[in-house]
């Protein structure tokens, strides 16, 4: 079976080719469809068994990143969106894409309302740089599956994880005892709870992540330079992953 | 309208940008503050009653963020001792506001207009005079913005959320569509005219225009279109657009009688002689000589579209260009530098039929961020910024204009120098590619305009910020510089409308299209004209801000993200409709025709013709004088030299002192700041290593993820030498260009496949009563052109695209009511491009303990210019001489050796010399370094062309020597890579820690 991906883009997006090339590199298709595109003709979705909310800077992060696109979404596509995730297709959202999941309310839980956040970097600036992340023994993300410890840049403003105000352990908690918390940062980078990276929602399906996996398909895309520039890098593995995990699973109904 | 409130909502989470604030309000301006707090303002205008729930789900993000319906200052825990509040001034582009308008549409509300603003709660024990400072110094710009500062009584009554009010741009009815001048009013009339509207024209330029509308033809022609006898104001700003220095390069193609004094040697002789054209005779002369000679077959189109287009790929073509912008960041550093990079981003997407931008350079020259110290805040320029407050404005504005863009910045330097306090240079550039052919079979870069074709804008609409642009910036700065001339640039507007181009020129839906640049409609549509002879447009179509711009205004605003296409009748009902459905604004203002002539309507109404031929070609050629002597000794308008006796140092403290000179300092924190990476082609990133701090050379991108060959890549570098100048302008050029080829070689580009940008940015160059040594400063220019041709010819180097500015003055007052005038150090920035291969690539991080360092190159170095003769008193100046062929052979050689993988690492010897190139190798690693250099400043400091540090492992040494023998290239085996966390010369070492300390300091 081929996995078709949705790649979304449009109002901002700026991350849809690179995150296309990655989906046909791993052995998907990929489409790149523009947001208006897809509210014009929303049952589209059902043509695909997964969809990415690339990187980027959507309506210019203008009122809070991902702010605006996620209120356009919401409006146009509410159903469509929650059938598709019921239907138990793949999301990603990567960086900017990350920011929209969770203001849809897609993560940390598709159906429980919003309780995370992605807030201003605690330096309050953007950064670009190459990170170390590590994976939870008890994740159950299955992008990430055989992935221990491995390097992607992260290129955000608004990246620190926080959760609803007062309730922030108990939530913690409970992403961690869901495996929800599906990659760390090995160090703090950008004030984020507990390090947190990266979130998936309890399926383990629709994963969240601040660094960009798009942007590590191959050694050469590392800042430090090794002897094998074309060898598969650590990003691509996710990709790989999904496509594999798609493949063999039976919870898919195109 | 019915309903007007206001709201203010607030970050529930702490972070850092306060306390970053707090500082620098200690530490630039001495106020003490004990906290910023800040809310947003939203004002909203609407006929529809929003719910609360509406408004909420629009401006907040419930999980961190809350907002205030009514006053809630009174109940925060601590009480603030005042209040600023910031908001736009009438008029000035408020991208949040566009962008909430839009979202309060996604949920209902379609009429609402919305104005943004800050509130900043000051918390200390402050007069209001120090919260006036850090308010207009630290939180706003006046030109745009305004600000009132209440204390807290004022705050409290100050009744906020009842009585609120939009700004709005409020014009008055124009009673008549134009108005005219008398083309027979006197000279001394129109020059006052021209001051007056900032028309910029010389008194040759008004002769010339009124002898045009003397003529009986003009008259009759005229008279038959219905227009008045005299010049309408339309016509007259069309023709002081066209004409300025920034559209039309007068001074480069003036002819210049230069004269030369007798010169000493080593400065070549260049001889006393006439010279037509500087662009002809050194730039274009260059290129077409070089292409001959090599018989290059990659010169795609040079010299006559927006950008120059290079072949380095079979499949896609790259095109590359560099703008300045300089008078704007100096107004609004903010908004100058981002429509500067959104600019150039625009020339690159209107080459040929479109070409998609992957990559951004920026350089800024500033003075030093430190000055004006405390205490002496009355040296500055009146009207003109601190330099700190500069680089952080310009910073930002390339920050948000690449990274909203998705554009990588993946090149650039910051230069500091005292004699850019007169006026900032920022230059910006952008790398794109193009398919070589479009899917219909059309050539990419292969523009046509048939008669018939409709003229069609897209992108923002119209408002009267960005009038005089183009005269503008060719005018020299003073205290009274106009507002209207700054923008602020809206990324997504234009994000949008770049996905929208590409999109269409895929589906093959217009046949030309060309940015907006300074000037508006006028430049673009007048230039494009020429494609087809003739355009006829109707102003009153075109989309505006606000009612009641005049004609005038309409057709030379450069309100930004817009560009100007030709789309054939048959594709222009699709054109429109994509564009609808991509959210673009496309508006059909006209056609195309073959009448020879450009002309205007508003609403019907004919409101200006100008003959194409009259508008484009008739303008006589500019006679100037030039004339150099030899080398000048500078003379400082600020009144100190604070350098140190070299004797009183060892080696490893001057080292230090040099890695923490504001040039050679590393500018990581700011780089961090600029995505790097985005569209995952950037293989060689400004910092490199395991540390990621290790500071590479030049930029590499891949071009396979945009279509190329899966090893080919391009590297872009940059070189610039202002600080010779006043030495011989004509090694300047030279040590620019070797400079950025340098950059470029070590990263793996080929010489041989390598092209090169020239931006002279210079002083007012014309000789008059105001600017005394005017001819002097052409003398300059016409020295540095005859370098600039020498070393690209010698180099086989083309000149693919250039701009130049050339009135980069200040002239007004300082703060103590002196006279004053600045003058920016002359300077050529070069940008090379080459084409290199991922197998090539090499980084400038030592790599491996027991390699062997080299210093290859380096043949005459020399202490003229360097860094360490700005910070260390020498016996006297001395001369420079670079060998061409010597550094042509070298390298070649390096592309062979890196080609063989027989080279570790390589970084070029330039700011500090060759030491603090070793230091620099370090830091990418962790690695150090036992060298075997005398200690001496020459050998340890001085700089030059051609000059490399190299480092070899032992296996590969006797070859690499070999190969160097074989090209009569120098090199010298300097030392052996170490992990012992020491820098050593003889008994004398220093820790890298140290150093990298000295290196990363905060600038």
């Amino acid at each position: 079976m081929t996995c078709k991906f949705l790649i979304l883009t449009g109002d901002g997006i700026n991350c849809a080719n690179e995150t296309a090339w990655a989906f046909e590199l791993a052995g998907g298709e990929a489409d790149i469809i523009h947001i208006n595109d897809l509210l014009a003709k929303p049952e589209m979705l059902f043509d695909y068994q997964g969809m990415a909310f690339p990187g980027g800077f959507s309506f210019g992060d203008d009122l809070g990143s991902g702010q605006v696109m996620a209120l356009k979404m919401r409006h146009a596509l509410g159903t469509e969106l929650s059938a598709f995730v019921n239907n138990g297709a793949a999301i990603i959202g990567i960086c900017n894409g990350f920011q929209m999941l969770t203001k849809l309310g897609l993560l940390p839980h598709p159906t429980r309302g919003r309780s995370v956040a992605l807030a201003p970097n605690l330096q309050g600036q953007f950064i670009d740089r190459w990170v170390t992340l590590e994976r939870p023994q008890s994740s159950v993300c299955k992008w990430t599956i055989g992935l221990e410890q491995f390097d992607l840049p992260i290129r955000h403003g608004e990246g620190r994880v926080v959760f609803s105000q007062g309730q922030e352990a108990s939530l913690y908690q409970e992403l961690v005892a869901n495996g929800q918390v599906a990659l760390r940062y090995s160090e703090d980078v950008n004030g984020s709870y507990d390090r947190i990276a990266a979130i998936c929602d309890p399926r383990g399906l629709i994963l969240g992540l601040m660094p960009h996996p798009e942007a590590h398909l191959f050694d050469l895309h590392r800042p430090n330079q090794t002897a094998t520039p074309f060898a598969e890098g650590a990003g691509l593995k996710m990709f790989q992953n999904i496509v594999a995990h798609l493949q063999t699973s039976s919870e898919v109904s195109p | 309208m019915a309903y007007t409130f206001r709201i203010e909502t607030q970050l529930m989470i702490p972070t850092q940008s306060s306390a970053r604030l707090l500082r620098e309000a200690r530490t630039y301006l001495g106020v003490s503050l004990s906290d910023l707090i800040l809310f947003k303002v939203f004002r909203i205008a609407t006929e529809t009653k929003p719910t609360k729930s509406a408004i909420e789900e629009v401006f907040v993000d419930p999980i961190m963020e809350t907002v205030h319906w009514t006053d809630e200052l009174k109940s925060l825990s601590i009480q603030p001792s005042w209040t600023i509040e910031v908001q736009y001034r009438p008029g000035v582009t408020d991208n949040v506001a566009r962008s909430a308008e839009e979202a309060l549409s996604l949920v209902g509300i379609n009429d609402a207009t919305v104005a943004t603003g800050h509130l900043w709660l000051v918390v200390g024990d402050v007069t209001r005079v120090d919260v006036e400072r850090v308010a207009l110094e630290l939180l706003a710009n006046s030109l745009i913005q305004k600000v009132d500062i209440r204390d807290w009584a004022e705050t409290v009554q100050w009744s906020r959320f009842t009585d609120v009010r939009l700004p709005t741009v409020e014009l008055s009815m124009l009673d008549q569509r134009y108005r005219t001048h008398d083309h027979n009013a006197s000279d001394d009339a129109w020059m006052q005219w021209s001051q007056d509207n900032c028309w910029a024209l010389s008194a040759e330029e008004v002769n010339h225009l009124k002898g045009h509308y003397q003529r009986i033809d003009v008259q009759l022609e005229r008279e038959n279109m219905g227009l008045p006898s005299q010049p309408t104001d339309v016509e007259v700003e069309v023709i002081a657009q066209s004409w300025s220095e920034h559209c039309k390069h007068k001074i480069f193609a003036a002819q210049i009688e230069y004269v030369e004094g007798e010169l000493d040697a080593p400065h070549t002789v260049v001889g006393s002689k006439v010279v037509n054209s500087l662009f002809k005779t050194y730039i274009r002369k260059a290129t077409l000589d070089i292409e001959q000679e090599r018989k290059l077959p990659w010169l795609r189109s040079i010299f006559h579209d927006n950008a120059g287009v290079v072949a380095f790929d079979d499949a896609v073509d790259v095109s590359i260009k560099v703008e300045t912008h300089n008078s704007p960041s100096a107004l609004d550093p903010y908004g100058g530098a981002i429509t500067g990079i959104l600019g150039v981003n625009r020339d690159i997407l209107g080459v040929g039929l479109g070409s998609k931008p992957i990559g951004n350079m920026d350089v800024f020259c500033f003075a030093d961020p430190s000055w004006p110290l405390a205490g002496d805040e009355d040296s500055m320029p009146v009207g003109l910024k601190a330099p700190r407050r500069l680089l952080e404005g310009v910073h930002k504005g390339v920050e948000d204009g690449g990274n909203m863009s998705g554009i990588p910045t993946v090149n650039g330097a910051i230069f500091f120098d005292q004699d850019y306090a007169g006026k900032p240079l920022v230059f910006v550039g952008t790398v794109g590619v193009m398919p070589k052919q479009l899917s219909d079979g059309r050539d990419g870069v292969d523009k046509t305009i048939t008669p018939g074709d409709r003229i069609v804008m897209v992108g923002g609409a119209i408002g009267a910020d960005g009038i005089h642009g183009a005269t503008f910036s060719s005018l020299e700065l003073d205290e009274n510089a106009p507002a209207t001339a700054v923008q602020i640039g809206d990324a997504i507007t234009q994000k949008r409308a770049m996905d929208f181009l590409l999109e269409a020129r895929d589906l093959g839906l217009f046949t030309c299209v060309t940015d907006n640049g300074a000037g508006g409609l006028s430049s673009s549509v007048g230039e494009m004209a020429t494609l087809s002879n003739g355009a006829t447009l109707d102003l009153g179509l075109a989309p505006t801000k606000y009612p009641n711009l005049c004609p005038w205004e309409l057709m030379i605003s450069e309100s930004q993200e817009r560009m100007t296409f030709a789309v054939s009748p048959e594709h222009i009902e699709d054109f429109l409709s994509l564009a609808e459905r991509r959210g673009v604004e496309a508006t059909d203002i006209g056609v195309f025709t073959d009448s020879g002539a450009l002309k205007v309507f508003y609403n019907g109404q004919v409101v200006g013709c100008l003959d194409l031929d009259f508008l484009h070609e008739s303008l006589p050629q500019m006679q100037l004088k030039a004339r150099w002597n030899g080398p000048m000794e500078r003379e400082s308008w600020i009144d100190k030299d604070l350098r140190i006796n070299p004797c009183t140092l060892s080696w490893s403290e001057k080292l230090k002192y040099l890695l923490s000179t504001p040039n050679v300092v590393s500018k990581e924190p700011w780089v961090r700041q600029y995505d790097h990476e985005v569209q995952g082609a950037t293989v060689v990133k400004p910092f490199g290593g395991s540390t990621q701090q290790g500071p590479n050379d030049s930029g590499v991108l891949w071009l396979h993820p945009h279509g190329g060959a899966q090893d080919n890549t391009i590297s872009v570098g940059c070189g610039l030498a202002p600080r010779l100048s006043l030495y011989d302008p004509y090694i300047m050029a030279q040590m620019a260009v070797d400079e950025a080829v340098r950059n470029i070689v070590s990263t793996g580009a080929d010489i041989d496949q390598a092209c090169a940008l020239d931006n002279f940015c210079w002083p007012n160059p014309i000789l008059s009563d105001k600017v005394p040594d005017g001819d002097l400063k052409l003398g300059q220019l016409v020295r540095c052109c005859e370098g600039l041709y020498d070393i690209c010819r010698t180099y086989g180097l083309p000149l693919v695209s250039g701009k130049d500015s050339m009135k980069n003055d200040f002239r007004g007052r300082n703060g103590r009511g002196e006279a004053l005038t600045v003058s920016i150090l002359p300077t050529l920035l070069v940008t090379a491009m080459g084409r290199g291969s991922v197998s090539r690539i090499q980084t400038s991080d030592f790599k491996a303990v027991g390699d062997i360092i080299l210093k290859v190159g380096l043949s005459n170095p020399s202490f003229t210019g360097s860094e360490f003769a700005q910070h260390f008193v020498l016996p006297k100046s001395e001369s420079i001489e670079i060998d061409l062929d010597a550094n042509l052979r070298l390298y070649r050689v390096i592309r062979d050796l890196l080609q063989n993988g027989q080279i570790e690492s390589i970084h070029d010897i330039s700011d500090g010399g060759t030491l603090c190139a070793v230091a620099e190798s370090c830091f990418g690693n962790t690695l150090s370094a036992t060298l075997t250099l005398a200690d001496d400043d020459r050998t340890l400091f001085a700089e030059g062309a051609g000059g490399f540090v190299v480092s070899v492992s032992t296996e590969n040494l006797s070859s690499v020597t070999a190969a160097l023998n074989a090209a009569v290239v120098q090199y010298q085996d300097i030392g052996v890579v170490t992990n012992s966390g020491l820098l050593s010369i003889g008994d004398e070492q220093i820790s890298i820690a140290d150093l990298k300390d000295a290196w990363t300091r905060e600038l």
